[in-house]
């Protein structure tokens, strides 16, 4: 008998998610537990196990549908050649799944008599009465647009190839937390004709970042504004703490401090802290501190978040900034560690370079960016000085922070951070 | 016994395997192609190519024989035909064809195993040659092993005395008389061309009309009446229930509505169509899903039931042409990729070479109404009123031109006449742009040209041809009318 496998929850309110890679094909025996499915929530890619064993009957989805919790994946056939005295598994993913009868390898005799791959193509084929010429055809395939859904704008109802790029943008999987209404333009690009040019899907973590950040950037106005701080305290500090972070089996950057920092900044000017919400039409200030760090990954860019960060000491945020890092690093992130930063700090001087204009995480406000730490000549009282000198950037949502601001902000964290001693002060 | 493994191997290297190997080779893939006899498979070595060949040298001929004394010229005595000779000529067009092909498979980094392949198990080929076994795996298998000619009881080939197509085309002497069972277009292209050479032809069709469901009704008219013309015996609603032995040949028993009659003849050949090779290369035992009419089952993007077999051609349905094979082949190569493609085509042209040619793109009057198109314009241009035709003294035929009279998007087209399969190329562009009749009609064609028919037509069909005159000029049929 066939059984319906379903997309089951993928987190705490995660209610959907991207299918980004098939693990299983039709015809394919499957055990309890095996891997099916690669699927991306929010910034995290998890591998989606089948509680039930069987001959893999049909996918129901493609790579790059997005899937909602419960919506059917795979199509199983339990016993498929095997026995008919399998005892029936369970149709839901909650139930215990039963020993796996089936393990026998697909025979010729069991191979499925219809066409099992029927669904392994998407969009449906052309209908004949649709008028679009060859070319406009492929592009809607390989769009993933419908076309036999089209109505075209053309003489005499041709589906032109405008029509098709258009309904692109209409049709892809809006985000989450995408501003209503917006519509973002997806031009086509067309190389030069038999330029060596390869074409890969824009996918999984890639198309949520690309996304994120095309929204990022067409709702908020942003500015940046740049400063170098001295951090010969800092660095010191630092350096004075190390061996007692090493005791603790850990080891102790620069960023925990820039945390702290940061919340003690932010609590002096609460607008940082805060939303727009568009719809209502209200800013939304935050009385908790959520902090996200960018993190480099081979997949692509991911923002982990540490939790009540104000309520955490240095040496609690550099165990779990580096566990966290550890984690995006390998794709093990769970989707709620990335979910609810109130703002966040991008640390590029890890990197290189001398200053960047990050992107704001949307629906934050402002990011902070901290660069490499520099031996740098100061004049201070008439007096060249050998410093240890700090780049910072803080970029801001212009709508709720006017530039005045944005440079107090700056003046107080450096108040901060140029004397650590300050931080004590700050401590609740 | 050696293993190879390959990323993509193709079983036949006919117009769909060569082509997807080809295309296979380009995109990358460690490719094999595994051919039984020569490469080309049917359509080069004994089938349209050939055959091509035959009808070329037989139109000379003929030509030769009854036009060029109306244009002047003397030739004195009848013209020899050395059949050895022609023959050879035959095959040499077929050599270097074949010839070429093993080029470009070669060029594109294709691996040729010559031998018979069969299926071990779903994932492993068994290759028997003359040069022994050898096993050979791959990821990806694209299955083009084509059809061969269908043989019905009490004639069965020996390809000599009774022929199928291959045997015909291998003909090394003329045949004095010849039974041809089959009026579909093979048994149709092979009478016409003896027939020219000097053979008389009894074409025994159990239908009511030849070329029955394949072309337009009355394409199908011209080319029966240049089969008359030409000296061909047609017998309609006619069967052929057996044969007997003779000393010249055979006696050939036929049932034409309710009476037998028998005909005496130096050979038969058969041409009642073809079937699937689908009863080969162990398909069955693999457990590859094959329907009632021996067709191995496919998606529109040409996958079998088992997702790592792909098949193409002739095996796959009908209908059986090289085009849509190779069209087919680059298709699966593509899909084995990662390109998202599927068979969504609107037209597969049709061509046959009889005399004159028949070649079509799109529907009939009948599907164009079955398909919901209630209101049609169907017009005709004579290809007697063209220049170019009369100038080539082939003035027999027509183009018809079929549209949807709301929108004037061209549905269909159906040529009978001189050089109707290399017309027939602008139709299936116009209807897969989803041209209108404007469209073809308000682009230049070049004169003095047998294009210009195509043009004519679509003016036709708009009402007002101008090298034929077409009357009342309806208002509403006035040039560029948006509907």
């Amino acid at each position: 008998m066939a059984i319906e496998i379903k997309l089951p929850e993928l987190g705490e309110g995660v209610t959907e998610g991207e299918l980004v890679k098939w693990l299983v094909k039709v015809g394919d025996t499957v055990k309890v537990d095996q891997p099916i499915a690669e699927f991306m929530t929010d910034k995290a890619t998890v591998e989606v196990p089948t509680p039930t064993a069987g001959v893999v009957k049909a996918l129901k989805a493609k790579e790059g549908d997005v899937i909602k919790v419960e919506q059917t994946l795979i199509e199983l056939e339990a016993g498929a050649g095997a026995t008919a005295a399998a005892p029936a598994p369970a149709k839901t993913h909650e139930a215990k799944p039963s020993p796996a009868p089936v393990a026998a390898p697909v025979t010729a005799a069991a191979a499925a008599p219809a066409m099992a791959s029927a669904e392994a193509y998407f969009p449906p084929v052309a209908d004949s009465k649709v008028l679009a010429t060859p070319a406009t055809r492929r592009l809607a395939r390989e769009m993933n647009v419908d076309i036999n859904a089209l109505k075209g704008t053309g003489l005499a109802g041709r589906v032109t190839r405008e029509d098709v790029v258009q309904q692109q943008g209409g049709m892809t999987v809006v985000a989450p937390s995408k501003a209503p209404g917006m519509s973002i333009p997806r031009p086509s690009y067309q190389g030069p004709a038999g330029a060596l040019e390869e074409r890969v899907a824009l996918r999984g973590i890639r198309k949520k970042i690309a996304e994120n950040m095309q929204m990022a950037k067409a709702i908020i106005p942003h500015f940046t504004l740049m400063d170098e701080a001295n951090v010969s305290g800092l660095v010191q500090l630092r350096d004075s703490l190390k061996s007692l972070a090493e005791k603790e089996g850990t080891k102790i950057t620069y960023l925990p401090f820039v945390m702290k920092a940061l919340i003690a900044t932010i609590r002096q000017f609460p607008q940082f802290n805060s939303s727009i919400d568009d719809a209502a039409q209200e800013i939304v200030y935050k009385k908790y501190f959520n902090i996200g760090f960018a993190a480099d990954t081979p997949n692509g860019l991911v923002v982990p978040v540490i939790k009540n960060a104000d309520q955490k000491t240095i040496l609690e945020l550099s165990k779990e900034i580096l566990d966290l890092s550890k984690r995006a690093r390998d794709g093990k992130l769970k989707p709620e560690e990335m979910k609810g930063a109130t703002i966040t700090v991008t640390n590029i001087g890890s990197v290189g370079g001398t200053y960047a204009t990050p992107i704001i995480n949307h629906p934050e406000v402002a990011i902070l960016g901290m660069y490499k730490i520099q031996d740098k000549v100061i004049v201070e009282n008439g007096e060249f000085k050998v410093v240890k000198a700090m780049n910072y950037t803080i970029t801001a949502d212009h709508r709720l922070i006017d530039g005045a601001v944005a440079a107090n902000f700056l003046k107080a964290f450096f108040h901060r951070i140029e004397q650590p001693g300050v931080l004590m002060a700050d401590m609740m | 016994m050696s293993t190879n493994n390959f990323d993509v191997v193709v079983i036949g290297s006919g117009p769909g395997g060569y082509v997807a190997a080809i295309r296979a080779g380009q995109l990358g893939f460690k490719t094999a192609i595994i051919e039984k006899e020569s490469l080309g498979g049917v359509c080069l070595n004994v089938g349209c190519i050939p055959s091509k060949a035959m009808i070329s040298a037989s139109h000379f001929l003929h030509r030769a024989q009854h036009d060029a004394p109306e244009m002047g010229f003397e030739i004195p005595g009848p013209i020899k035909v050395n059949m050895k000779k022609l023959l050879a000529w035959k095959e040499s067009v077929v050599t270097k064809m074949s010839g070429g092909v093993g080029q470009l498979l070669k060029g594109n980094g294709v691996t040729i195993i010559k031998g018979e392949a069969t299926f071990k198990t779903a994932k492993e080929l068994t290759v028997k040659s003359s040069e022994g076994t050898q096993t050979v795996t791959a990821q990806k298998f694209i299955l083009a092993t084509g059809s061969r000619p269908i043989e019905i009881p009490g004639f069965p080939f020996d390809e000599k005395t009774i022929m199928s197509s291959t045997g015909a085309l291998a003909l090394d002497a003329i045949p004095k008389k010849l039974v041809v069972i089959g009026g579909g277009y093979i048994g149709l292209e092979i009478s016409s061309y003896l027939a020219k050479l000097g053979t008389e032809v009894t074409v025994v069709e159990a239908q009511s009309s030849l070329l029955a469901g394949v072309v337009d009704a009355e394409c199908a008219q011209v080319v029966a009446r240049r089969l008359k013309k030409n000296g061909i015996n047609v017998l309609l609603n006619a069967k052929a229930k057996g044969q007997k032995k003779t000393n010249s040949g055979f006696d050939v028993t036929i049932e034409v509505q309710g009476k037998e009659q028998v005909i005496a003849c130096e050979k038969i050949l058969v041409t009642v169509g073809r079937r699937p090779n689908s009863d080969q290369a162990n398909l069955k035992g693999i457990g590859l899903a094959i329907d009632e009419r021996g067709f191995v089952k496919t998606n529109p993007q040409r996958q079998t039931n088992l997702p790592h077999i792909y098949a193409i051609g002739d095996i796959v349905g009908q209908p059986m042409l090289a085009h849509k094979a190779s069209h087919e082949g680059v298709m699966v190569a593509e899909i084995l990729k990662g390109a998202n493609r599927v068979f969504d085509v609107k037209v597969i042209p049709a061509v046959v070479f009889t005399d004159p040619e028949i070649a079509s793109a799109g529907m009939t009057e009948e599907e164009a109404k079955a398909k919901g198109h209630k209101n049609l314009l169907v017009s005709k241009f004579p290809f007697g009123a063209n220049g170019r035709a009369v100038s080539m003294m082939e003035t027999d035929g027509f183009v018809k031109m079929i549209a949807d009279a709301d929108t004037h998007i061209v549905l269909g087209v159906h040529i009978v006449g001189p050089e109707a399969s290399n017309l027939i190329s602008e139709a299936a562009l116009a209807i897969e742009m989803a041209a209108r009749l404007e469209d073809i009609a308000l682009t230049i064609h070049p004169h003095p040209t047998l294009g210009e028919t195509m043009m004519e037509a679509a003016e036709a069909t708009l009402g007002h041809a101008i090298h034929i005159i077409q009357k009342p000029l309806s208002k509403d049929k006035s040039n560029g009318a948006h509907p």
